[in-house]
């Protein structure tokens, strides 16, 4: 797949897009040499021994690694939730490791999304008001905002339950949910953190194709953590997490 | 609107419903104000027919003597010599056995220069029976509960023993009441001056007295919108030094302390209610941020700062306190509106309604709402209500969002 190139303005619907531009290395996402432990009894658990990572705009690449590798780790770090030990975080050419928490937290909301194995979608707001939340967060919630959620959940095939609750939703039409949530505010990447997980077979693959569809018609470069081996060879590129390290498969 | 106000809503009220949560917490606060509305309106009745019974039956400023004097022209000019004074009556007043067909009581009497008092007591406004034209220096006027407790009616000759007739049985005099006619029976709606008051003329009372032409006091009404406390200094100003002037507040003094202690202990108990419902919320919140930890991490996730995630959960609590406050408002007006009703229920169905009178010495339940304890009782109630959600938006702007997602 060949990611197409990020660039800032406004779409179609007047939504402002993402003020995050490209690094001068050309990766909106960079990580350089992250490290990370936990202490764990009286001992220290390594779990990322120097990271590099680098990830261009709309590129799509998927990361794979036994349970227990530090995927999720890696993504937390990556997205700003989780402090690295050492190393360098780079978001769209700006040094993300030197920011404080609540600078992390101001930008993270626009520069990335995130989706998750449990959905964790706002069970008291239907489908529509799920996606604006993101916008909300934000400080964005107008018109422009309205239409572009409608429109993303039509994007997703969910056009006609985009007021129905979760609870009135099936797994897979929650997580078509959480990925038009997670692109909302037009992100520079998105994390998605094993979004199939809690699907069966075909309704995983539905989600992923509809995941990698979605963020190339919006420019938006993914990294995806992922078991399934079918899955990660449908991304730009495939790594592997291993002892720590970032490797091919 | 701001998200955590949105999101707080949302919560509160998922589209279509309230939430159980919701409906148990409002409830709770609008019991609480309720319960404070009514008994502060209902104590504050109390007082206010307590004061208006008080004026009625002393005017609003009452001169008293050190001791009995003589209401001669320098005390008449002093007190006329005051503008805010409409009108003013000499009395004096003491305590007397009263008998008819072997049936005694000792109430307290009151004699009036009557064409005087009618300027400043309404006492017609209470009269029952008979006429205050056919009260003459040989006759009273009973009290309605006084009059029933000896079984006397107007026309009926009751026989009168003053203090003064036991100085002379003291000295082995021949002990001979005075016959006097019933001319009228009043009712103020007080019980205790109901059950013990005989009213007279000035020239009976000093009779029954010996006090010559002497008197105890002055009821003095003021002109509409006169200050009392001004009406009494300015009068203390001119009186001559065997008498002085207090208000009505300040002649009542201890009674009224008593009402007003009354009423601020029992509307201090009465906030332990809201009280407790603001830690019911408090509880309520805290399983829900226990609840609701992924969200939460969530939202932290996505963009949301942690004082936006307390704010969420402050505004929980201050729309509670809200919509509990409308509720006991609402509630506590209905209740005070059939107050004689649910009173009138609970006492058939309890001890019987004449007994209920007797012993609450009540027949109507009064009602006066102050502006000013309505808003002491919603802002205490929204603010206990918002302040019960802060410990639980501090446990939740705490989470960190990496910890919260990876909770079970």
């Amino acid at each position: 797949m060949q990611p197409p190139e990020a660039k800032s303005g406004s779409d179609s619907l007047g939504v402002e897009r993402s003020a995050f531009g490209v690094g001068r290395s050309g990766s909106v996402l960079r990580a350089a040499g992250l490290r990370k432990t936990y202490p764990s009894g009286d001992r220290t658990l390594e779990v990322l021994r120097g990271v590099d990572l680098s990830v261009a705009a709309g590129e799509t690449v998927s990361v794979r690694g036994e349970s227990g590798s530090g995927k999720s780790t890696l993504l937390n770090v990556l997205a700003g939730l989780d402090r690295p030990d050492a190393g360098e975080l780079t978001w769209a050419g700006e040094a993300a490791h030197r920011l404080s928490l609540s600078e992390l937290t101001e930008r993270r909301g626009r520069f990335l999304g995130m989706v998750f194995q449990s959905y964790y979608l706002i069970p008291e707001l239907n489908a529509v008001a799920n996606v604006l939340m993101a916008a909300r967060l934000v400080g964005a919630a107008g018109a422009a905002e309205r239409a572009r959620a409608a429109n993303l959940l039509k994007q997703v095939g969910l056009a006609e339950r985009a007021h129905h609750l979760p609870a009135h939703l099936s797994g897979g039409e929650r997580q078509r949910v959480a990925v038009a949530r997670a692109l909302m505010n037009k992100p520079a990447v998105i994390l998605a953190d094993e979004p199939t997980g809690n699907l069966d077979e075909r309704t995983g693959d539905e989600v992923i194709n509809l995941l990698l569809q979605v963020c190339a018609d919006e420019r938006t470069a993914l990294v995806l953590v992922t078991h399934n081996p079918a899955h990660a060879r449908k991304c730009g590129r495939q790594l592997l997490l291993k002892n720590g390290v970032i490797g091919q498969p | 609107m701001p998200w955590p106000v949105y999101l707080a809503l949302k919560q509160l009220f998922p589209t279509g419903r309230v939430s159980f949560f919701t409906l148990i917490s409002v409830l709770g606060v609008g019991l609480g104000v309720a319960l404070m509305l009514v008994s502060s309106s209902v104590m504050g009745g109390f007082g206010h027919q307590i004061r208006q019974m008080i004026i009625d039956t002393q005017g609003e400023v009452q001169i008293r003597g050190r001791g009995p004097f003589a209401p001669d022209a320098a005390i008449e000019k002093a007190i006329a010599s005051v503008p805010a004074v409409a009108a003013a009556a000499p009395y004096a007043q003491g305590v007397v056995m009263l008998e008819f067909e072997r049936r005694p009581a000792f109430p307290t009497i009151q004699g009036f220069d009557l064409d005087r008092m009618r300027k400043v007591i309404p006492l017609e406004r209470y009269l029952k029976a008979g006429s205050l034209d056919d009260v003459d220096d040989d006759s009273v006027i009973l009290s309605s509960i006084l009059a029933n407790s000896i079984g006397a009616r107007i026309g009926d000759k009751i026989s009168v023993y003053s203090p003064l007739m036991l100085e002379r049985f003291k000295r082995n005099e021949v002990l001979l009441p005075r016959e006097v006619r019933v001319a009228g029976i009043f009712e103020i709606g007080h019980q205790q001056l109901d059950s013990s008051t005989v009213i007279c003329s000035l020239r009976l009372m000093q009779d029954l007295y010996g006090l010559d032409h002497l008197v105890h006091g002055y009821n003095v009404r003021l002109k509409p919108g006169a200050d009392p406390d001004a009406a009494a200094a300015a009068l203390n100003a001119v009186l001559p030094p065997v008498a002085g002037a207090l208000t009505w507040f300040e002649a009542n003094a201890d009674f009224q302390a008593v009402v007003a202690f009354e009423r601020n202990m029992i509307f201090f108990l009465l906030t332990f209610i809201v009280i407790v419902a603001a830690f019911s919320i408090t509880s309520s919140l805290l399983v829900t941020v226990v609840r609701k930890t992924r969200e939460i991490g969530l939202l932290g996730a996505m963009g949301g700062r942690a004082a936006q995630v307390a704010a969420c959960f402050c505004a929980q609590g201050l729309f509670i306190g809200t919509a509990g406050t409308a509720v006991g408002l609402a509630l506590g007006a209905t209740l005070l509106h059939y107050r004689d009703n649910i009173v009138g229920l609970v006492a058939g169905a309890t001890m019987g309604r004449d007994v209920f009178v007797k012993f609450y010495q009540f027949s109507h339940l009064p009602a006066y709402t102050e502006t000013k304890d309505v808003v002491v009782i919603i802002v205490f109630s929204i603010v206990a209500s918002t302040l019960a959600g802060l410990i639980p938006a501090w446990r939740a702007a705490r989470l960190k969002p990496v910890e919260a997602l990876r909770s079970e």
